[in-house]
């Protein structure tokens, strides 16, 4: 965009759009209905959110993309969140999105990017080896070089989100050079995935890769660029994830603000009780100051002149803030709803189990707090 | 008597055995007859699962280890009752169906008539009868007094209409023992009657609700012309109330028991070894810190318990074991999950580890804060009874 005022048209376009697909205070059945099977959600919605051109948000316009950033990108993560939306937008199409876009070769990026973008193909990036890490150094997978250019994959992912429906992975490998990014197709020889159920429903993936042979066109990013690449739209994803767990909270606190209004015992509204009121006073306290942290943090990442560390310092601020804010709320939604609130069937409880996989998912609270603290250093001296 | 031959007596006077003594007695019976695959349940068991290890205990005459001799108990003092409790506890062993025992049958004992005693303990004793618990309404939580399940006199029965809901394991149960409006006239606490209501008599229908933990717990319980024999009534009529407040004393103890902590802070070493942060200083601290939490909640229990073995009745004070037990069992849980990762959000246990079900006891800890009287009430309660603050 050229302007912020454009920018700012875009994302209220955005947020429309998305409300379109995620009627605000709109129904949780299709959200119910797609729990606890595979593939985690629905293949239908998945082509419509290819078709408003949301997979592409992030890229250039030269490549078929709404040239957005950081900032349109949370504020549709934001609304899906608030929607407890299933489809995996940010695992499975933006950020291999970004990931193919870059491809060292340009042809490749046209050769795959259609399937991607329209949703025909469904891609993950695999690049997890430990529980709690957000290190993308930290990858003992192997790519073991093949003459002719291509390699031997062997090692082992974890924790791909909504794996169950992925075509593709973008897995991250050693070399001798360092790391660099392969396209791992799931029917390849060798690919085993086992996935497993989430609290929330979904399921989480662990990718076996035993010998798969790829080809030189297999290699989608070499060790130059890798690493500076894959953090940066790793943060990216941080952050979009950090505003779905905004969006996510905030809809649980507009329901529990209700149920406070409404709910009746010992003949008055039970918000009207103080230590209620002094809760629910806190808990806008930490939406708001979740808000405002995302807000930075896209911001950052949308300005070429802030530096890598006080970007991604940024990024896990958002997200420290997001994670332990979004278990506060609905931890504490489930509190005031009494009894009701530890059921199944009313919808509070799908957003704190929504909220315990978000919150861990690309790092949750102590693990961002970590990092911060690991950059710091380097922010203060560039100041 | 039909049931009789099915519990057993145990003569043993434990009273007059010393503490330790008894407990060694405890662990041996159960290392050779606590079914194995029944310890550490990561749910409560319904009957159908728990009912082998009630029937042992039956067997054995050790299912009301409180109520009297004359009444099939072992009249063991409140102080080995703790203890024994704590051995169960230690070993992992699951709560049964235990209403009859904990609430019913010592209410009865207490208020019941010759015929109401002669007719149910036994049948609490041999498991013929299962009991659950109905005093909330939907309308009637916290607010319980305002509960409007209506029984009305007619002849020499009661005619039962309303409903109750969060029944804990009213699936499982053939009785419950209910609050009642008898009065509509009468001022909130002044015309409620407890009344014992026939789960299979026709108008009783029984709706299980699915908890946050996916498991049918607790139920909705609805009445429909309900015909209740008046020798049902326990007590006066419109004087249910008192009745039910005077079997709190037992329930607050009870749910102030260090057990869920001391399991979780278990499971929380363990699961730091497998992430391997166990020599990790931030997290040694927060260790640390959570280990004297516990401490302090067994010396304070401790101080409870000595009070019911000095035969005292626990006043209002109780509330706090129940806010510091539950609220540190769910601050471990919340550690759990800030160093679990990614694997405190899997469904089940953690790969190679079937003991280690995060998310499980993350959501198990929720509603501790919840039932038998909610941490805001129990607060209430405090600042008002013990603190005679103004209000
Ligand atoms: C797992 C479970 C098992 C249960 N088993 C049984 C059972 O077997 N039998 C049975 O009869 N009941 C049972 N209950 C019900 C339990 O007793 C009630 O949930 C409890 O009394 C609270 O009532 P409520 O759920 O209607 O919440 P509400 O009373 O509606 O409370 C909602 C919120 O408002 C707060 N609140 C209410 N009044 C005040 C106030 N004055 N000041 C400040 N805050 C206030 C509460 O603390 C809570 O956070 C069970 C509940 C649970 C969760």
């Amino acid at each position: 965009m050229n302007s912020s005022e454009d920018s700012a048209e875009a994302i209220r376009m955005l947020r429309e759009s998305a409300a379109a697909i995620v009627p605000p205070g709109g129904d949780l059945g299709r959200v119910r209905a797609l729990r606890f099977k595979e593939p985690g959600y629905d293949p239908a919605m998945w082509r419509r959110m290819a078709a408003l051109g949301w997979f592409a948000l992030r890229l250039p316009e030269a490549q078929g993309g709404a040239g957005l950033g950081v900032a349109a990108l949370a504020a549709l993560a934001e609304e899906l969140g608030r929607g407890l939306v299933p489809e995996p937008l940010v695992a499975g199409a933006i950020l291999p999105a970004a990931l193919i876009a870059a491809a060292d070769e340009p042809g490749r990026a046209a050769a795959l990017l259609p399937a991607l973008l329209s949703g025909a193909r469904t891609h993950a990036f695999a690049w997890q080896e430990a529980a709690a890490s957000l290190d993308i150094a930290r990858a003992d997978t192997i790519a073991e070089a093949r003459p002719g250019g291509g390699a031997r994959l062997a090692g082992r992912k974890l924790f791909v989100p909504q794996a169950a429906g992925v075509d593709a992975f973008l897995v991250t490998a050693r070399e001798a050079e360092g790391i660099s990014l392969w396209l791992v197709p799931r029917e390849a020889a060798g690919v085993a995935l086992a996935t497993e159920t989430m609290i929330d429903g979904g399921n989480t993936g662990t990718l076996a890769l035993d010998g798969v042979v790829l080809g030189a066109e297999a290699r989608i990013l070499a060790p130059a660029r890798a690493p500076a690449l894959l953090a940066r739209t790793l943060d990216e994803a941080v952050i979009a994830t950090a505003a779905a767990l905004l969006g996510l909270m905030d809809r649980a606190f507009a329901i529990t603000l209700d149920y406070l209004r409404t709910r009746t015992q010992f003949g008055k509204p039970i918000g009207s009780f103080q230590a209620l009121q002094h809760r629910a006073a806190d808990l806008l306290v930490q939406i708001e100051l979740g808000r405002a942290a995302i807000g930075q943090a896209a911001r950052l990442a949308d300005d070429p002149a802030i530096p890598a560390p006080a970007r991604a310092a940024a990024a896990s601020q958002a997200k420290a803030r997001a994670s332990d804010a979004a278990l506060l709320v609905t931890r504490q939604a489930v509190q005031m709803h009494g009894a009701i609130g530890y059921t199944d069937e009313h919808d509070i409880g799908l957003f704190l189990r929504r909220a315990m996989v978000l919150s861990a998912r690309y790092g949750n609270a102590a693990l961002h707090r970590r990092r911060h603290a690991a950059l710091a250093p380097a922010i203060d001296t560039e100041e | 008597m039909s049931g009789a031959a099915a519990f057993g007596h145990d003569p043993t006077d434990y009273n007059a055995m010393p503490e330790a003594a008894f407990r060694q007695v405890v662990r041996r019976f159960l290392a050779e007859n606590y079914p194995p695959a029944l310890r550490h349940p990561q749910k409560r068991l319904h009957f159908r699962d728990s009912r082998p290890w009630y029937m042992i205990l039956a067997r054995k005459g050790w299912l009301a280890p409180g109520w009297p001799r004359e009444h099939g108990g072992l009249g063991l003092s409140a102080g080995r009752q703790i203890a024994l409790i704590e051995e169960y506890e230690r070993h992992g062993c699951a709560r049964s169906n235990d209403m009859g025992i904990v609430m019913i049958g010592p209410l009865l004992i207490r208020y019941g008539t010759p015929e109401q005693r002669a007719r149910f303990l036994p049948a609490i004793l041999s498991g013929e009868h299962i009991w659950c618990q109905g005093y909330s309404e939907p309308d009637a939580g916290s607010d319980l007094a305002a509960l409007r399940t209506h029984a009305m006199r007619e002849g020499d029965h009661y005619i039962v209409n309303g409903q109750k809901i969060w029944t804990t394991l009213g699936n499982d149960a053939n009785w419950m023992f209910c609050l009642v409006r008898t009065d509509r006239q009468a001022k909130k606490q002044d015309g409620i009657s407890f009344l014992l209501i026939d789960m299979t008599a026709p108008g009783v229908r029984v709706r299980p609700i699915v908890n946050l933990d996916m498991h049918d717990e607790f139920c909705e319980v609805f009445f429909d012309n309900v015909r209740v024999p008046a020798a049902n009534l326990v007590g006066e009529p419109n004087k249910g109330w008192a009745m039910a407040k005077a079997l709190l004393g037992f329930e607050r103890i009870f749910l102030g028991s260090p057990k869920q902590s001391a399991y979780a802070l278990e499971r929380l070493g363990l699961l730091a070894e497998r992430m391997g942060l166990a020599e990790d200083a931030a997290f040694q601290d927060r260790y640390a810190q959570l280990r004297l939490d516990l401490a302090d909640l067994r010396a304070l229990y401790e101080r409870f318990a000595e009070q019911l073995r000095q035969g005292q009745e626990l006043g209002p004070e109780v509330s706090m074991l129940k806010i510091w037990q539950s609220e540190l069992f769910q601050r471990i849980t919340e550690t759990m999950l800030e160093i679990g990762g990614e694997n405190a959000a899997l469904a089940g246990p953690m790969e190679g580890d079937r003991d280690l079900n995060i998310s499980g006891l993350f959501i198990n800890a929720r509603p501790t804060s919840i039932y038998g009287g909610t941490n805001e009430i129990q607060r209430t309660i405090l600042a008002k009874n013990v603190l005679k603050l103004p209000g």
